[in-house]
């Protein structure tokens, strides 16, 4: 019996490449990016049987079983001789793995795990799933980025014309959690246009500033050089910061864009000739 | 059936089933107004052929925008138009649709930068035609602009509202070339929405409803689509909505919303990880689903205002009626203002806090935000009055890859005012100072920032010119960085005749980042307003920048080496003539 099962298993080589960081969304997983699976068959002698069966199992960095996919619902492949190749995403069967708990919840809510590290486990099984024909383990490690918050100048702020002409500080926040390689921060401003929408101003203008911040800085201080003190133009402005990687690529963040923006801010100019003006100087310079 | 041909329907049957509630026919009356915009820019830069290109042209060298709003009133019908528009192409956040700039009538009408808007009303009927921006909640739809199709109903207390339409325009996708050098185009799908509204409203009182939105990437759009991560997607969501408004000024706002998100249609449809929401959603591998929560009461006084909310959106919880919006967070925040001292004083305060992270699925900790201002203007005298406002922002993210940025604003501006009886005087001046610590990887950077201007405004009772004069002061110090920067300036408003108002400002500032030499920059900009006629008014606006870069941008570092200070000369020209009916 175990000369059997050794003959069996010659028959079938299961070579996991897996990218020990694949992308964040498990559905993702399809992309050639995130490494493929390649299952060898030899036609044996003793069993040839090329209908096989794949269990996936999740674990967590302590190898803890945190995730098993049905066998009995798994999809049968029928082996050709020789190389045969799958995604990644055949090798995880999101739509077969049951996780266990808040990762199951999670799941559903973001298609995504928590951060952290990882091994994925496939087992390539006979049909009935009662005889592992071949096995592999590949550890991996999953993050999520959270684009830039922008801080600085607020949305809904006003600010004064007289210093705007001549100054404005753009502060955000760090990409969360901080990245290792070098990332860089691209400043957007857009003029909303008498008639415009914000957000029709920032999907459809150009942008007056589109510079990058010096690497590794969170703040970026722009000499705008436009005339502010005139009502007909440069009164609004809606802003945001790209996020590159090394490549010059947009880092997915958690919206539905997958353009590296972060949620753009709006803030107007006021003329502060009217200082005088109560109502006009005690507009609330937060409105979230 | 295309979009136009549906519209065209629409308002065909519409009309033909209306017809029978008109009444005899009234005088026609047109209010609105209408214009045509110009911008010109300019660009010369010394040395003209400089690599690296150290300043990049900012504007279009000619915009064109037309807008033509008129409000039609014939009999019980009113209708409102709002065309918008302009034939040039400068999308920047959504793809333009070629390389040479061309777009078809349907990219053109369906480009986000042009509005095509009809919405005529009669009685509590009003039929959306074209453009419209329809914000029916926080957690819904309210940020794009949909071209399309749709109807809002308000019988009695019943709201009724549906729209269907293109939120986003399609585009193909073009390969970038190096022979010619070319980005080519990313490519977008149509994305096409539909939106309804369902709820009970007594006006200035409350409203209770339910918002449904759907919006799903057409996938026969383009003939050729955009590359991966850019894919078809849909979502959907659900929400119920309720605002309340009593008679002893308090307000109560609560918004419960689910959506529905699959973030690529090509993936396999699949009952898990989440289960299929017939009719509406059938479910992929990489749909998700969460839920979001708006809640908030206020309460109005006569000389007083408190509010406080709380919103909680889950870390799946998507609507591309707001496709910017920032998920997996919870936020709360109280703020309030009021009259104080014989209301010679007035605050405005507000104080929040904000988590991220919730789902941990961007690392073992919360991300911790505080927002915090107050802003407190004080009318000491009829002559001196002062506001003072101070900001914190800070932001944690604990661990060893954690980060820290603190951000504390305090601005301090006095006025005087006196008064003789041939003119009156203000002067009125400004300091901030602002300092912003951030730590990144353990290693901590400081920015300290101080800003001072002082403004001078004569006015003159007799004369008709109006100058002001103001001097300003900036200094920025950070790691390896301090930039100072010193401007004047002065502007005047001349009224020569009573229809026409010229206006000019000149200003010149210096601004050095240490070691280097300043950078010296002058700005001149005039123009005038005039009402040519007594419904058409004419605007102009020309300006010039003129900078010359000190030693931090020394002429030798260019290929080939320049001898002079590199410099650019900028001109914008923005006029507009505006008829008003």
């Amino acid at each position: 019996m175990f000369l059997i099962a050794q003959v069996a298993r010659a028959q079938i080589t299961l070579n996991l490449a897996l990218n020990n960081r694949p992308q964040p969304w498990l559905s993702d997983w399809v992309n050639p990016v995130n490494g493929q699976m390649i299952i060898s068959y030899m036609m044996g002698a003793a069993l040839n049987d090329p209908s096989v069966k794949l269990k996936t199992t999740l674990l967590d960095e302590r190898g803890s079983i945190i995730g098993v996919s049905n066998i009995n619902s798994a999809r049968i492949y029928t082996l050709r001789p020789g190389v045969n190749q799958f995604s990644i995403a055949d090798a995880l069967q999101l739509q077969n793995l049951a996780l266990q708990g808040n990762l199951q919840n999670l799941l559903q809510r973001t298609g995504r795990l928590t951060a952290g590290q990882y091994q994925l486990m496939v087992e390539v099984m006979n049909t009935r799933g009662d005889v592992v024909r071949a096995i592999q383990t590949r550890p991996f490690f999953i993050t999520s980025y959270q684009l830039p918050i922008l801080m600085q100048p607020a949305s809904g702020s006003s600010l004064d014309a007289h210093l705007a002409q001549n100054i404005i500080i753009f502060r955000w926040t760090n990409l969360i959690p901080s990245s290792q390689e070098l990332i860089q921060y691209r400043v957007q401003v857009f003029e909303i246009l008498p008639g415009q929408t914000a957000m029709q101003a920032f999907r459809g203008n150009r942008p007056l500033l589109d510079e990058p911040a010096i690497r590794g800085t969170t703040q970026y201080i722009w000499r705008p050089n436009l005339p502010m003190l005139d009502s007909t133009a440069n009164k609004q402005f809606i802003w945001t910061v790209q996020t590159l990687d090394a490549e010059g690529l947009p880092i997915p963040g958690m919206d539905m864009n997958i353009q590296g923006r972060s949620e753009p801010a709006i803030f107007s100019i006021v003329n502060q000739m009217g200082t005088m003006d109560m109502k006009r100087k005690n507009e609330d310079p937060i409105k979230r | 059936m295309n979009y136009p041909t549906k519209i065209a329907l629409f308002m065909a049957l519409f009309l033909a089933f209306e017809s029978n509630a008109q009444e005899k026919k009234k005088p026609i009356s047109i209010g609105g107004d209408m214009g045509i915009w110009y911008d010109g820019y300019g660009l010369n830069k010394a040395p003209s052929s400089a690599v690296p290109d150290f300043y990049q042209a900012r504007r279009p060298s000619n915009l064109f925008r037309y807008s033509f709003n008129p409000t039609i009133a014939v009999g019980k019908w009113n209708i409102p138009l709002n065309f918008n528009f302009s034939p040039i192409q400068t999308n920047l956040t959504t793809p333009s649709t070629s390389l040479g700039g061309k777009q078809s009538i349907w990219q053109f009408l369906t480009n986000p930068v042009n509005n095509f808007g009809i919405r005529p009303k009669i009685g509590t009927t009003e039929i959306l035609l074209g453009t419209q921006y329809l914000k029916y909640s926080d957690l819904s739809t309210g940020d794009l602009g949909v071209f399309g199709y749709g109807v809002n109903l308000a019988p009695g207390k019943f709201r009724i509202k549906l729209f269907n339409g293109v939120s986003q325009r399609p585009v193909n996708y073009l390969a970038p070339t190096i022979i010619p050098l070319s980005d080519g185009v990313t490519g977008a799908y149509q994305r096409n929405q539909w939106m309804g509204q369902l709820g009970l409203e007594k006006e200035g009182k409350y409203f209770a409803g339910i918002n449904f939105v759907k919006s799903i990437d057409k996938l026969s759009s383009i003939s050729s689509a955009p590359l991966s991560p850019i894919d078809p997607q849909e979502n959907m969501v659900v929400s119920f909505l309720t605002k309340v408004t009593t008679d002893k000024g308090w307000n109560y706002h609560v918004e419960l919303g689910q959506s529905f998100y699959t973030r690529n249609l090509n993936t396999p449809l699949s009952s898990s990880p989440v289960e299929d929401f017939k009719p509406f959603i059938s479910s992929h591998t990489s749909t998700n689903k969460d839920n979001a929560v708006m809640l908030g009461i206020a309460k109005k006084g006569k000389d007083w205002e408190a509010g406080a909310k709380f919103n909680y959106y889950g870390a799946g919880y998507y609507t591309a009626g707001y496709p910017f919006m920032n998920n997996d967070r919870m936020e709360y925040l109280a703020n309030t203002r009021f009259n104080a001292w014989k209301k010679k004083m007035n605050v405005v305060a507000s104080i929040g806090q904000r988590f991220g992270n919730l789902s941990r699925i961007s690392g073992p900790s919360l991300t911790k935000q505080i927002i915090a201002n107050v802003n407190v203007f004080t009318q000491f005298t009829d002559r001196f009055s002062m506001n003072t406002s101070f900001n914190n922002f800070g932001f944690n993210v604990p661990g060893f890859f954690g980060y820290k940025s603190v951000s504390n604003e305090l601005s301090v501006n006095p006025a005087y005012a006196w008064i003789n009886s041939e003119m009156s005087h203000l002067i009125s001046g400004t300091y901030t100072w602002s300092k912003y610590d951030e730590t990144t990887l353990n290693v901590m950077t400081n920015n300290n920032t101080q800003t001072a201007l002082i403004l001078y405004v004569p006015t003159f009772f007799n004369k008709k010119i109006s100058p002001d004069f103001s001097l300003m002061w900036f200094r920025n110090t950070a790691p390896s960085i301090t930039l100072n920067l010193l401007s004047a300036t002065s502007g005047v408003t001349w009224e020569p005749a009573p229809k026409i108002n010229l206006k000019a400002q000149l200003q010149y500032n210096l601004s050095t980042m240490a070691p280097f030499t300043a950078n010296k920059h002058l700005l001149a900009t005039s123009g005038f307003d005039w009402d040519i006629y007594k419904k058409l008014t004419w605007q102009f606006s020309m300006t010039v920048n003129l900078y010359r870069f000190g030693t931090e941008l020394p002429g030798s570092l260019f290929t080939p080496a320049y001898s002079g200070s590199p410099g650019y000369s900028e001109s914008t020209l923005r006029t507009g003539l505006q008829y008003k009916f």
